[in-house]
């Protein structure tokens, strides 16, 4: 994945959870929590990668 | 309660007399070629570029001085290029304060330390800082060095009518009002355009919510020339706060109110000083500060369809809107200029056809909307439009301190030169490339050893074009075929500016005044060049056709198709 990639996909996802609206955005973030973790494949990465969300900077 | 007395910019604006032109029947006299409207940074750089190419112009600005307050702070590299090639550059650099990079911060945490492009081939910094009336009394000092342009000041423009031939307006002044007729009438009159109303223009696009208070002190401090932003700081939560030093101990600071926020109330300066005081305590800053101006900005998206109204034309602020992150306003005010200055004064000597104009209009407006694009992303991120845009931004910030890859989401993306790779006055791109600016890209810098009549300079690429179509002839020992050599009195000879300038990979032979040495052997790999190639570059600098193996033919082909191209239909040729 290259850097106007990840442009990208940022504007998709911000564009996403604003249409959905701050109610519904937890929801459409696990599901898309659920669907990564089956494409990620591996369980001990899933669990490094949910360690990172949970203990970043802003707690 | 904290407060501060405000204090002055230390700049004191010369104040311009209004002036009467002679008159005939209430009409100016002198039929003018050029009238431009505006004197701020795009007209004084129209009126400036146009008098390189010895082309007169008359500016008609309604205020009597230059502009005060907090506007445009940075330069681009590109636009002291421009600059350069209209020989207004040395005031530009005496003043202003080259930098090149930043930092981020989000809560305590530094989360982004960005460069602009910059290498040892630079012969200019990525960005300069020097304040609004600075830039354009400098533009005005040259305007009026090159005895071509005169400036009516306190004269404001009010009905515009169409000609056939030209363009009718009415001028209103302290002394009373005339009118004036012109060949060409440029637009430089800023968001609230006239002459976009009376071509029945409409700006199109979008506007942001977003507030951002704007804040010029002045304040005695060490700290480097760089740009800084703080993302929800400890002492301003849920704020954003960008930072930036100008020449004279003069700095400024934006952030952006809170949702909801009453605009009226967030300007007042008790409600200003508090939260500047304690950003600057946050960051270290024990000095006196005063404050000089404050104001409120919020981010436009927006451009014309067309610039270009038969006599009418549009330039800076009164064709396009940008938002203020990554600096691309002023900036593309003079690239503007510098697009149109060629091609107008072409037309006027009855070179070029018209058409030519439309190119101007077609490659400055997909310019614009390159340049809505990024600061479009810049401007989501600095001051989120919605829900999702805010939660996301806390993500990214969070992360980024130690993931690496999202630090480029945090970047302000600052202008950039763009490419007009699908414009129709690009020739093509003849043989093998394995490396160099394809055409409609700017020609890429390089430092240079030059031979000229007066002696031998260490100089760069960009220090060979001027107010002309350029060759630049790569050969291994400065020789050059005859049909070459007559080129340069040849295409003279017909009106067009052109010279071909021998770029040799061996130290040339004693006498070879006009050449240049690839000293550094960095320059042919960097062009993809062998000996034999020719790079042809308009006067604006953009590339307008390369041939691995280049002739005088291909050439005059390539300035001909270019000189009579339309600006409406994409080129044929392949790259």
């Amino acid at each position: 994945m290259i850097e106007s990639d990840l442009d990208a996909l940022y504007g998709e996802l911000c564009r996403t959870l604003s249409e959905v609206g701050e109610a519904h955005a937890p929801l459409l973030l696990a599901r898309f929590a659920l669907l990564a973790i089956e494409q990620i494949g591996d369980p001990e990465r899933v669990r490094a990668l949910l360690a990172s969300a949970r203990h970043c900077a802003d707690g | 309660m904290v407060t501060r007395a405000f204090r002055n910019y230390p700049f004191v604006p010369e104040r311009h007399a209004a002036q009467l032109p002679a008159l005939v029947r209430g009409v100016d006299r002198q039929r003018h070629s050029v009238a431009i409207v505006g004197g701020g940074i795009a007209g004084f750089a129209c009126a400036l570029a146009l008098a390189s190419y010895g082309v007169r112009s008359v500016v008609l600005e309604a205020d009597d001085t230059v502009c005060v307050g907090s506007r445009a702070i940075c330069i681009s590299r590109r636009s002291m290029e421009i600059l350069a090639r209209c020989g207004a550059l040395k005031a530009f650099l005496a003043k202003g304060l080259p930098w090149t990079g930043g930092r981020s911060f989000f809560r305590n945490a530094e989360v982004l330390h960005f460069s602009m492009p910059h290498d040892g081939n630079q012969r200019l910094p990525p960005m300069m800082n020097l304040q609004q009336y600075y830039i354009e009394k400098f533009l005005l000092e040259a305007a009026q060095e090159s005895g071509l342009v005169e400036v009516r000041w306190q004269s404001v423009v009010g009905a515009i009518e169409e000609a056939a031939d030209g363009v009718r307006v009415n001028v209103d002044t302290p002394l009373g009002s005339y009118g004036l007729s012109a060949d060409w009438l440029v637009g430089c009159d800023g968001a609230r355009s006239v002459v976009r109303e009376a071509a029945g223009l409409k700006l199109q696009g979008t506007s942001y919510e977003g507030k951002y208070v704007i804040v010029d002190l002045a304040l005695r401090s060490e700290r480097a020339t760089e740009r800084l932003a703080w993302f929800d700081p400890p002492t301003n939560p849920g704020s954003t706060i960008l930072m930036h030093r100008q020449p004279e101990d003069i700095w400024r600071i934006d952030y952006q109110l809170r949702d909801g926020e009453d605009s009226e109330a967030a300007v007042r300066p008790e409600n200003v000083i508090p939260r500047v005081e304690s950003h600057l305590r946050m960051i270290g800053e024990r000095d006196d500060w005063a404050p000089i101006w404050i104001s409120l900005y919020k981010a436009n998206a927006l451009t014309l369809e067309s610039y270009r109204k038969r006599r009418l034309l549009l330039a800076g602020d009164a064709a396009h809107l940008v938002p203020i992150f990554g600096v691309r306003g002023a900036n593309s005010g003079f690239e503007d200029a510098d697009n149109l200055a060629w091609k107008l004064a072409l037309v006027i000597a009855g070179v070029a056809g018209e058409e030519l104009l439309d190119s101007y209009s077609a490659e400055r407006v997909y310019a614009a909307r390159e340049n809505l694009r990024q600061s479009t992303k810049s401007t989501e991120f600095m001051s989120p439009p919605s829900f999702g845009f805010e939660l996301m931004r806390t993500a990214v910030l969070g992360l980024a301190v130690e993931h690496d890859f999202l630090r480029p989401l945090i970047n302000p993306r600052q202008t950039q030169p763009v490419s007009y790779l699908d414009s129709s006055l690009n020739g093509s791109s003849v043989g093998e490339f394995s490396a160099g600016p394809v055409p409609g890209s700017v020609a890429q810098e390089c430092p240079l050893t030059l031979f000229a009549s007066d002696g031998v300079h260490e100089s760069h690429v960009t220090d060979l074009l001027g107010p002309r179509f350029t060759a630049l002839y790569f050969t291994q020992s400065a020789g050059v075929s005859r049909e070459l050599g007559h080129l340069e009195q040849a295409l003279r000879a017909s009106g067009i500016p052109f010279r071909l300038v021998m770029l040799a990979r061996e130290h040339p032979a004693n006498g070879s005044a006009g050449c240049a040495w690839d000293r550094t052997g960095r320059l042919f790999p960097m062009y993809g060049a062998a000996p034999g190639t020719i790079y042809l570059l308009r006067p604006d600098g953009h590339v307008l056709a390369r041939w691995q193996r280049g002739t005088a033919e291909g050439v005059r082909n390539a300035i001909a198709h270019t000189l009579h191209a339309s600006g409406s239909h994409s080129k044929e040729s392949a790259q």
